[in-house]
């Protein structure tokens, strides 16, 4: 009797916490997108049997296609893809920029740049993702990333003749391999080269422009502090475009993103806030919103009102859009020197 | 067991006042930022006198930042852990606590509706999630007890406890579909399930301290019914207690309250559960006693846990409802172990 009820508490707390995280890993999986690194080597199985035929073929008409993917997985198709499914948003605007986007037989739920993207199928996609409804859509290749993909979901789409491709950028350059690879299964490889070449210049334009030293510093805030501050710290593309810049991120020692002290944002005392939340207030836009917040009065970017808000997932999403995203950075905190009187030139009046 | 006395000295108020009021210091003392304690000093006289601020930086992280939150982790963890008491009294039942029956997750979904489908009240001073939540509180409320009715008239305990957990499930599923339908939102939503207090002001310090003032108060009022449903539900009946009205009354303070928390703090599990089973071994089962004391064990509890959020991973925080769940289940199956031994 004693040890039943003892037994009947300790369910009673492990199914308690059990909901408690399982409430928070499933929404709580969307801030983490760049610090969670799955078990991409798990997926790295060598290629099935079936494949081998296809490298045979390809000595004989030479339209097949060799390459490697984001997790050393070797691929061969026989011809370049004209049905995908890609899963991830910056998949999807890869593709479109490579001028693929018709390609497009199914898209993951949060893609939505650029707007025609929207008319494609949607499919579930990360922790939810849809077997059947990918092998439904009938595509020759599933772009997607490592997250929450089990092997036994790869080996499911690979028996239905989907060849799972997994692109898995951590940084820019990794962004330059995704586009390569792309461009490569698509037989878009010009294109592919065309537009890295055109993020390469636009970051080394704005390198070589930026006057920062490394003295200014920036802090990126991902979620409001209504909900508790998130902040991108070290390893984001944010972090990555800062550096770029000649700025220095607040909270470089935080890996990725992560939840932060609001004191520690008042004592690293930034000069610059970007912010990339939506506004959850109907009266106040996240700028005001930030500019509102008690004791944040004396933060220099507060002072000097200088802050910016993202709204467009530029910097936090590994596509071609970084290099106009690292464009509006610059433009912000150095567009002074081009044109007067915007936002910007506020905070660096300061100096 | 050794006699206690009927009610709760003047003394007993003040020893844990003073506990209270000690670890409130600490909380403000220590932090994520770490500020010498001379300075605390000087900012806290500076504020008092009304005097201007030397220094800049220690102020606008104490006055505004620091010093609200842990008044309102104080308050949050004192009204959670009266409604746990309360609640455990009045079901006789060990489990029962605002997050067992459901109460505190029909709220967040109240807030979660809310932020999704963007509604908003023009003519109230709070924001809508406030009043979503306080409203969902009761909603959960009256479906739980409406269905335990129908089903079982006296409202025996079991079915109350059955019910709360079928619900609980019920609406994690709802919020499940709500985020569906509002990805681009989930990040606010995660908020809800997860709890926090950062960014809590001095409004909000003091909408928890008038409600925990007056709903406390009235639970407090009937500590002689809580203490003879205690007892058994029968026994009370027997006594003279009006057992359903005192039911509803209980039951709708305790609402209020667990609505109000969720909808500054969001949910924050565990604190009604096991601070009435730790003061409980403290002061003995006597609602009277009990009752205050909670109030302020569950004030010491949770601003002790938000300290542990606030510093332990620093600069980083940790959410509040992990620390209180990862603390609370051990503390519980420990004290429940020993209760057992005896």
């Amino acid at each position: 009797m004693k040890h039943k009820k003892i037994l009947a508490v300790l369910l009673t707390a492990a199914m308690t916490l059990g909901l408690l995280t399982g409430c928070g890993s499933s929404a709580g999986s969307t801030p983490d997108t760049e610090g969670s690194q799955t078990d991409s080597q798990g997926t790295d199985t060598p290629s099935d049997p079936g494949d081998e035929d296809d490298t045979a073929k390809e000595e004989g008409d030479g339209g097949a296609i060799t390459f490697t993917d984001m997790t050393g997985r070797e691929i061969t198709l026989t011809e370049p893809a004209t049905r995908i499914v890609a899963l991830t948003p910056s998949d999807c605007e890869i593709l479109y920029a490579l001028g693929a986007g018709d390609t497009l037989v199914g898209r993951g739920e949060y893609c939505d740049y650029p707007a025609e993207v929207a008319e494609v199928p949607s499919v579930q996609s990360g922790a939810d993702t849809n077997i059947e409804q990918i092998i439904a859509l009938e595509p020759q290749v599933l772009l997607m990333s490592t997250m929450a993909q089990t092997e036994e979901q790869i080996e499911q789409l690979e028996n239905a003749g989907v060849h799972v491709v997994v692109s898995d950028a951590k940084d820019i350059e990794g962004v330059y391999t995704a586009i390569e690879m792309i461009g490569t299964l698509m037989a878009k490889e010009e294109e592919a080269e065309t537009l890295i070449a055109d993020m390469e210049s636009t970051f080394a334009e704005l390198t070589e422009k930026a006057a920062g030293d490394g003295t200014k510093t920036i802090y990126f805030e991902v979620s409001p502090l209504e909900y508790g501050l998130w902040a991108a710290g070290a390893n984001t593309f944010m972090d990555e475009v800062a550096t770029m810049l000649g700025l220095t991120n607040c909270f470089a020692d935080v890996d990725g993103w992560g939840e932060i002290s609001e004191e520690q944002v008042l004592e690293r005392n930034p000069d610059y806030i970007v912010t990339i939340t939506m506004s959850y207030d109907q009266e106040l836009s996240p700028e005001e919103e930030i500019i509102s917040r008690a004791g944040w009065e004396n933060v220099t970017a507060v002072k000097n009102r200088a802050i910016l808000n993202l709204v467009n997932n530029e910097l936090s999403r590994p596509g071609p859009r970084l290099a106009e995203g690292a464009q509006m950075l610059y433009d912000f905190i150095y567009g002074e020197e081009t044109e007067a009187g915007d936002s910007a030139a506020n905070g660096e009046t300061a100096e | 067991m050794r006699t206690r006395t009927e009610k709760f000295h003047l003394w007993e108020y003040l020893v844990f006042f003073a506990v209270t009021a000690a670890v409130f210091c600490l909380c403000v003392c220590v932090g994520s930022v770490n500020i010498p304690l001379g300075e605390i000093g000087a900012v806290l006289k500076n504020a008092f006198l009304g005097q201007a601020q030397t220094n800049a930086l220690a102020s606008s992280i104490l006055i505004p930042v620091r010093i609200p939150r842990v008044l309102c982790v104080a308050l949050t963890g004192a009204a959670l852990s009266v409604a746990g008491t309360a609640m455990q009294g009045l079901l006789k039942n060990p489990l029962a606590d605002g997050s067992t029956l459901g109460v505190s997750s029909g709220a967040a979904l109240g807030a979660v509706i809310a932020i999704a489908f963007g509604v908003v009240f023009p003519q109230i001073p709070f924001g809508a999630t406030t009043v979503m939540a306080i409203l969902f509180a009761f909603l959960s409320l009256m479906i739980i007890l409406g269905l335990a009715y129908k089903l079982d008239y006296s409202l025996s305990t079991n079915t109350i406890i059955l019910i709360g957990v079928i619900y609980s499930m019920f609406v994690s599923s709802a919020m499940n579909i709500v985020i569906t339908f509002a990805t681009d939102k989930i990040q606010s939503i995660t908020f809800w399930t997860m709890g926090s207090l950062q960014g809590t002001g001095y409004t909000d310090a003091a909408l928890l301290g008038v409600t925990l003032l007056l709903c406390g108060g009235l639970i407090f009022f009937h500590a002689r019914e809580l203490n003879a449903f205690a007892v058994g539900e029968d026994n009370a009946r027997h006594i003279g207690v009006n057992v359903r009205r005192t039911k509803l009354v209980i039951l709708i303070t305790v609402s209020i309250l667990i609505g109000v928390c969720v909808s500054i703090g969001g949910t924050i599990g565990f604190v009604g559960l096991v601070t009435p089973h730790m003061v409980r071994m403290l002061v003995g089962p006597n609602h009277k006693r009990l009752l205050p004391a909670a109030m302020f064990g569950g004030a010491v509890f949770l601003m002790l846990a938000d300290l542990i959020a606030r510093t332990l991973l620093n600069p980083r925080e940790l959410s509040i409802g992990v620390v209180t769940s990862l603390v609370g289940a051990v503390v519980f199956v420990f004290i429940f172990s020993q209760s057992r031994k005896r």
